[in-house]
């Protein structure tokens, strides 16, 4: 294991302590725009970029702030970024700012930017908070992508649908599609698709983890254990 | 003289899981033949490819869990839910539709939570609701029953639209599907046509629609056996018929032009296969007496609500998964008076 | 099978929840008369055939006995005593087998039998019960070493004497018999209806019983005859022998209670509680022997049957014949034996071989043969059926004890009233799934003991901590005021009458508080169980020591200034 703190912190956000499969934060928007690649990406890069900001922010007035009074500065600090990121997307993808509606403001809600905040941007130096954020934000992004990806493709048959709302009109050949014949499951686009979705994808994110716990201690003979998936339920 | 080590009681077992099953199965025989008869062969290649699937798909569960394959699927239980959910889905269901949905209902509901015994949800009914919500046109292209459907399929001809979608030449599917009479019955209220307009079609009979009220009358007779076998006790499904009948009676006699009468919802959809083979899954239901009784009576209020007010056609897979949830809080609540304890 | 009723029974009966029919398979082995057994060459006498404390040996090995002579005594209230079964020389007191589910040894009495079988000197027998007192009666019942021979094996003696804070209405007799296979209580009513009709008595006037009901099931109509024949023989009034419908597990003591009273023994209470005391056929008859002719319980009837067995039968066998030898006399073994059965096939265990000892509650050896008792397979997992919530005479739900025994959750299995299964075996007869329940709640009850063991255990050492704690404080608060009385007292009166009586009354304060201290002690560690011999011995040495001195001191007090009296009586 490696001894450097900006590589455990990249290492914790993109996967040990990654806030959507196993902090389990920010579900509410995680599971309700995850309907395609497209939306999980627009809302993860709005959050990324809310978390970074807000981390560098908190980890500067850390020392000015009482305790007391911390959450509600915190608040401020995450709604005032929220409500710039809400107007410059208002602004360059209104089509896409459309599409995901209230949950753009409704970042500020979103335990995971005020739980990196309090747990900390709060404690560390400017430096590592940003990255913290950073990294936090990419796990996060990657896994309303990875879910929006998977819930596009089994629902519709299609995937990175409608990216030129976010990319420009370059960017409808990015559209890939499983063909007109494709009756799609339009349970996964439904909101229960995105909890059985979700469940899946921390069932393999625990397969693989045991898997290379398993390779660590290779020569030692594990028990047989009751199968990784049951957290898909 | 050495002898084994054997637990306690040394008497020859009454039960196993496996005639439990069994009993199932065979008293689902007259129900299905019926169904077969005045459906065709789509019902009974649907039987088989969804048995297959179960008993495959339990097969490599197992095998991937590193359990023993041969006991968990000798139970035979796979197969009763592959024959509920093959019971419950139209004739011509396309064959991928068929394999999701077993396949959803064995490996997800079933196994995920732990195999036999520990599913929460009746496997066949979170199948079909699956394809329920998601295809919801495939999922209601019922065929009319033999006596008033000019088109009957041949079993080639059959084979064929399942596993390859190609119909027979000069026909398309509006001409063969059509909906069942719950849909039909629900459809037409919305546009606001009276009841008694509605039954001048010939697609009724004496109480549900033709052909329906027959397959519900032998898989009541099914039923009656499992009661006699004590596969199942009377508990649940009377509750449920009761509670459905008289309040599907009570809005019939306040509005008898919007609300059918009572014994409709009896034997119309799936109300006596489920009161007596599905709602009854011991597994995902209540085990006290009196949670049976209101585990029962509460499935009924559920159908009602659900055929009158709510967005699907029939009820008893919805209501039936509602009440699941809520089984486990039942039983607490409806423990027994042991003996030696006050009142 | 229906029998028809000897005679018209007017009496009420009431039903219990759940219980099963079974195939009774009795008729196997009453179709020969009760033989004897031979006796042994080897007698295996264990310690503790009884619930309670072991019995203490009175012989060492060399020792030449008698048969009926007492060869360990009762230690404690709730104890039973151990008689040779017959004479002999003692060879050895050592850990042998015992008929238990663990299949562990424990201290046994061996005795090599001369074959003489001479009896030592008896007790006289006791003629007339009403003329004699209730105590001798129940020390004649205790010495004779009689305990339950239902199966539970309490002591009778104990049994007998509910007290008097709960007056007795009714005395059952169990004669129902409900567990498939076993006869021999049958038997027994059936050749010996007279004797149990005699024990019945002897209880009914120790209990002081107004009234008397004998609980016999309807498929033991030889039984019932003979037992109705007997009380009108013997002229025992407000006496009925009652016919019961054959439903397991009816011989079970709470619901023979409920078919034949209606009333339902409390949780966790005994029938006393409900003025009811219930026996054994059994028990009544070896009462009889013991107080109507001095005879110790050294024997007993026992059902060999089954179809591992060539000649089912009901034996008179001295209690510590190896099994083995009981089988021989049974003709042996037939080809079909497969299982060893102490007990019914119900609630009875397998044992790994036939060497060990018969002991006073062994009812039946059950040689099951492969048909009669095929391998259910493995366990499957629960289909909550509910099966066993139907069958369960207690009225339990066994697939939620079980869920819960399963995952270790005590205080849930608990909750779901874990202590009031009967172990009857319903519930793993009808399970499906074939899952050996009893044997979880087996399993949660020993753990939950266990428990409560280490809780009561480490909640008696913080209480000890306490109380130590609180005794130290207050003894250097006292010793402090009293310095400070002292003091003053001496500053007060400075006389010379003072001066000579302080240190007296010093040494007298400190003797007391000494031997307040040692009670305090030995009071505390007198309820610990584990707190040996020898230092209680101790203990109590020095306090008596110390109440001798305050003895003393008393008398010799002077007539003190009225400082030191007021000392002494807060010392006091």
């Amino acid at each position: 294991m490696t001894d450097n703190p900006y590589v455990r912190v990249i290492k914790d956000g993109l996967w040990t302590n990654n806030q959507a499969l196993v902090a389990l934060l920010g579900l509410c928007p995680l599971l309700a725009v995850t309907n395609s690649a497209v939306n999980g990406l627009g809302l993860g890069i709005a959050t990324t970029l809310v978390l970074t900001l807000s981390n560098g922010t908190v980890s500067l007035i850390r020392n000015l702030v009482r305790s007391e009074v911390r959450l509600p500065v915190f608040v401020i600090v995450i709604a005032s970024f929220v409500t710039a990121v809400e107007l410059s997307m208002n602004a360059w993808f209104h089509e896409l700012y459309k599409i995901l509606g209230i949950f753009i403001p409704l970042i500020v809600t979103n335990c995971a930017i005020i739980g990196r905040a309090e747990a900390y941007a709060s404690k560390h130096s400017l430096g590592r908070s940003l990255l913290d954020g950073l990294a936090m934000g990419i796990g996060f992004t990657l896994v309303l992508v990875t879910l929006g990806a998977l819930r596009e493709l089994v629902g519709l048959g299609t995937l990175f649908d409608q990216a030129h709302l976010m990319f420009g009109e370059a960017a409808r050949g990015l559209k890939f599609s499983l063909g007109e014949d494709f009756r799609g499951m339009l349970l996964a686009i439904l909101p229960p698709g995105a909890f059985i979705g979700l469940g899946f994808l921390i069932a393999i994110k625990n397969l693989i983890d045991k898997r290379l716990a398993r390779r660590q201690t290779a020569g030692v003979t594990e028990p047989l254990e009751e199968s990784a998936q049951a957290g898909a339920a | 003289m050495r002898f084994p080590t054997v637990t306690s009681p040394h008497t020859e077992r009454p039960n196993s899981v496996t005639w439990t099953m069994l009993w199932v199965i065979i008293a689902l025989v007259p129900g299905s033949i019926a169904m077969i008869w005045y459906f065709g062969w789509g019902i009974l290649i649907n039987m088989l490819l969804a048995s297959l699937v179960a008993v495959a798909g339990e097969a490599a569960v197992l095998k991937l869990r590193s359990r023993p394959v041969m006991p968990a699927v000798g139970d035979l239980s796979a197969v009763v839910t592959a024959l509920l959910f093959a019971l419950a889905v139209p004739p011509l269901l396309p064959w991928w539709l068929t394999v999701l949905g077993v396949g959803f209902a064995i490996i997800v509901v079933k196994h995920m939570y732990g195999g036999i015994g520990y599913n929460p949800f009746n496997p066949a009914m979170a199948g079909y609701v699956l394809l329920l919500i998601s295809y919801p046109v495939e999922m209601t292209a019922w065929l009319p029953p033999r006596m008033i459907n000019e088109q009957v399929l041949g079993l080639g001809q059959t084979l064929s639209v399942i596993f390859t979608g190609t119909l027979p030449a000069g026909l398309d599917w509006d001409a063969i599907t059509m909906a069942t009479p719950l849909d039909t019955m629900r459809t037409q209220l919305d546009l606001n046509i009276m009841i008694s307009e509605i039954r001048l079609s010939p697609l009724w009979g004496d109480f549900g629609g033709m052909g329906w009220e027959w397959v519900g009358n032998w898989f009541l007779l099914g039923g009656l056996f499992l009661l006699y076998k004590r596969v199942i006790s009377w508990h649940i499904p009377v509750a449920m018929l009761v509670v459905l009948l008289s309040i599907a009676m009570l809005f019939h006699a306040l509005d008898q032009e919007t609300h059918p009468f009572g014994l409709f919802h009896i034997f119309s959809g799936g109300t006596l296969l489920g009161a007596f083979f599905i709602a009854t899954d011991p597994v995902s239901a209540c085990t006290t007496r009196k949670g049976q009784l209101i585990y029962g009576a509460c499935i009924g209020v559920l159908i009602f609500v659900i055929r009158t007010w709510g967005g699907y056609p029939d009820a008893v897979a919805f209501a039936v998964l509602l009440m699941n949830m809520a089984a486990p809080t039942i039983d607490y609540y409806t423990q027994p008076r042991v003996f030696g304890h006050g009142p | 099978m229906h029998y028809p009723s000897t005679h018209k029974t007017t009496h009420r009966l009431h039903r219990f929840h759940g219980g099963l029919h079974l195939p009774d398979n009795k008729a196997q082995s009453t179709g020969r008369p009760v033989r004897q057994a031979l006796v042994p060459e080897l007698l295996i006498l264990p310690l503790q055939q009884h619930i309670g404390a072991i019995a203490k040996p009175l012989v060492s090995a060399g020792d030449h006995v008698l048969k009926g002579q007492m060869i360990a005594a009762p230690q404690g209230l709730i104890s039973a005593p151990v008689h040779a079964a017959s004479s002999g020389v003692v060879v050895g007191i050592e850990d042998r087998p015992i008929p238990h589910p663990s299949g562990l040894s424990a201290p046994c009495i061996l005795i090599r039998t001369d074959g003489e079988d001479r009896w030592c000197e008896l007790p006289e027998p006791i003629g007339d019960v009403n003329a004699i007192n209730p105590d001798t009666l129940r020390a004649r019942i205790r010495d004779a070493g009689i305990v339950g021979m239902g199966g539970a094996a309490f002591p009778t003696s104990v049994k007998v004497n509910p007290g008097r804070e709960q007056p007795i209405d009714t005395l059952v007799i169990n004669g129902a018999e409900c567990e498939p296979y076993i006869t021999c209580d049958d038997m027994l009513m059936r050749e010996r209806a007279g004797r149990v009709v005699a024990g019945v008595a002897v209880l009914r006037q120790l209990v002081e019983a107004e009234k008397c009901l004998i609980g016999i099931e309807d498929n033991k109509p030889d039984a019932i005859a003979a037992m109705t024949q007997a009380v009108k023989d013997i002229g025992l009034d407000q006496t009925t022998v009652v016919t019961i419908p054959t439903h397991y597990p009816s011989g079970g003591e709470k619901q023979l209670i409920k078919v034949l009273t209606g009333l339902e023994v409390p949780s966790e209470g005994i029938p006393a509680r409900i003025g009811i005391v219930c026996h054994n056929v059994g028990t009544a008859a070896a009462v009889a022997d013991a107080v109507l002719e001095g005879k110790p319980l050294i024997s007993r009837l026992l059902t060999l049957t089954g179809q591992g067995i060539a000649e089912p039968c009901n034996l008179e066998v001295l209690v510590g014949t190896p099994v083995s030898e009981l089988i021989r006399r049974a003709g042996g073994y037939t080809n079909a034996a497969s299982r060893l059965i102490l007990g019914g096939p119900m609630m009875g265990f397998t044992l790994p071989d036939d060497q060990v000892p018969v002991t006073k509650a062994s009812n039946c050896l059950l040689v099951a043969g492969v048909g009669e008792a095929p391998d259910p397979g493995p366990a499957a997992p629960c289909i909550r059926c509910g099966e066993c919530a139907k069958v369960c005479p207690a009225n339990l739900l066994p697939q939620q004890m079980y869920w819960y025994a399963r995952a270790k959750d005590l205080e849930k299995v608990q909750e779901y009233n874990l202590f009031d299964c009967i172990e009857c075996g319903c519930c793993s007869h009808v399970c499906p799934s074939h899952i050996p329940l009893v044997q979880y709640y087996r399993y949660a009850k020993q753990e939950s003991w266990a428990l409560d063991l280490e809780k009561h255990k480490s909640e008696h050492a913080r209480h000890r901590h306490e109380a130590r704690q609180e005794r130290l404080a207050r003894l250097e608060a006292e010793k402090k005021a009293r310095l400070k009385k002292k003091k003053a007292a001496l500053k007060k009166k400075p006389t010379a009458a003072g001066t000579s009586a302080d240190p007296k009354k010093a040494a007298i304060d400190a003797a007391l508080k000494r031997a307040a201290e040692k009670k305090a002690q030995l009071a505390e560690k007198g309820v610990k169980p584990e707190n040996t011999q020898q230092l209680t011995e101790a203990q109590q040495r020095q306090v008596d020591a110390a109440d001798a001195r305050r003895k003393a001191a008393r008398p010799a007090e002077p007539p003190a200034d009225a400082a030191a009296v007021e000392t002494e009586q807060q010392d006091g």
